[in-house]
């Protein structure tokens, strides 16, 4: 008996503590791995991929309105939070894209580093 | 033991000045301002206008109302008892000046009641505005430290917003593809911009301009409570002048006493003859 209420107490405790508190940042770095990795995706055509991004960027888009205009997280806002804001252009892929009528895989590319300059200023070596 | 007793005594003794400053409390009125915690917002000015509407229905205005009417009617009758002294004859005299001196009294103590609410309502109120004063300084301190996230987050809501035509352009060919929240997002923008467009056209606005600042708001409030100070210690020099009063009226009430008392034995020396005397019954002998 004092075993069961001891595993009932676990269980309970875990469902508790493990109920999604979702941040508007959480889902919006959801949505944004995912069309990161649709655009990185071998595996499919690129008229697949261009399908699916069209998709993909409509509710990116709305998530990132969303964000922007969610005023809870002004309180109290976390590390991850505070730094999405810091880099607007690599958290709000969408806007930047329109921003700077560029596509969003160029936008996310060059602001991790990957521009034409630097790629071509690169060099094979052997070490 | 000796310790329980003591514990005891101090138990007892407490408690009965706790139950008389509640009693005194209680029988004075009390006034908790009813206001939500949204109207910290509103401008100073407005605050205070809702803060002393709040007042004007708590017991302690009725109380205030009562205790303001009955000072008035004794002051009637004292300068009434006044006028009548001129025309009365010595022992009517003797009464009236008694029937001030009990009005006088009775004036003091409603006075004293009076002054004591007065400070009641402004204690209260200089809490309120200190309350205010605090939640102030408390927003102002978080904002302190969150300055550069609300200022990184300004910055892209501007940039979202100035992008808008952009994003309405980019998907005008691909409407039916535009989520439910998309076409509302944009459907309560237009709304927004127009709300905020006649916010700015209100004349009210205008008039609003120093209290949106907080540092303004802060003096304002800052002003309200040096006159609320103010008005406490004119309340303080006031009490002074009751005790004055008091000692008067007490002077006033032993000289008729004296009074009283001299004519008694003026009246007892005519009246009564001392028998004991031989002096005084030669005339029961001599006749």
């Amino acid at each position: 008996m004092l075993n069961l209420i001891k595993n009932l107490t676990v269980i309970l405790s875990f469902i508790i503590c493990s109920q999604a508190n979702a941040n508007s940042i959480d889902t919006l770095e959801r949505e944004r791995a995912k069309t990161l990795n649709l655009i990185l995706d071998k595996s499919i055509s690129i008229g697949e991929r261009k399908k699916r991004l069209e998709i993909s960027k409509m509710r990116l888009l709305d998530l990132e309105r969303m964000t922007i205009n969610d005023k809870n997280i002004n309180k109290n806002p976390n590390h991850r939070t505070i730094k999405a804001f810091k880099n607007f252009d690599l958290t709000f892929l969408v806007h930047s894209s329109l921003e700077k009528e560029k596509p969003i895989s160029v936008i996310w590319l060059e602001k991790i580093g990957f521009t034409t300059e630097n790629l071509m200023s690169t060099r094979v070596t052997r070490k | 033991m000796k310790n329980i007793n003591l514990r005891f005594i101090l138990i007892i003794i407490t408690g009965f000045f706790y139950s008389v400053a509640s009693f005194a409390n209680n029988s004075l009125g009390e006034w908790k301002p009813q206001i939500v915690e949204k109207m910290y917002l509103l401008p100073p000015k407005h605050l205070n206008k809702v803060l002393n509407n709040d007042f004007n229905k708590s017991i302690l205005a009725l109380n205030l109302q009562t205790a303001d009417n009955k000072i008035k009617d004794r002051i009637e009758k004292i300068s009434e008892l006044n006028s009548m002294l001129k025309g009365a004859s010595k022992n009517e005299a003797l009464e009236i000046k008694h029937q001030i001196i009990i009005n006088k009294r009775d004036y003091i103590k409603d006075m004293s009641n009076l002054l004591t609410m007065k400070r009641q309502k402004l204690d209260t109120k200089k809490s309120f505005f200190q309350k205010i004063q605090k939640n102030i300084r408390n927003t102002s301190l978080n904002r302190k430290t969150n300055s550069e996230f609300l200022n990184n987050k300004k910055n892209a809501l501007k940039r979202a917003e100035s992008i808008d035509f952009k994003i309405l352009d980019s998907t005008s060919h691909s409407l039916s593809k535009t989520s439910k929240y998309f076409k509302q997002y944009q459907l309560n923008k237009n709304a927004v911009k127009k709300l905020k467009l006649a916010i700015q056209k209100h004349p009210m606005s205008n008039k609003n301009i120093l209290s949106k600042d907080p540092k303004n708001k802060m003096e304002a409030v800052k002003n309200y409570v040096h006159n609320i100070d103010t008005e406490i210690s004119v309340l303080e020099m006031k009490e002074e002048m009751i005790n004055y009063m008091a000692k008067i009226v007490a002077l006033d009430a032993m000289s008729l006493a004296e009074e009283v008392a001299f004519d008694a034995q003026n009246q007892n020396e005519i009246v009564s003859t001392n028998y004991n005397d031989p002096v005084n019954v030669i005339s029961v002998f001599t006749n």
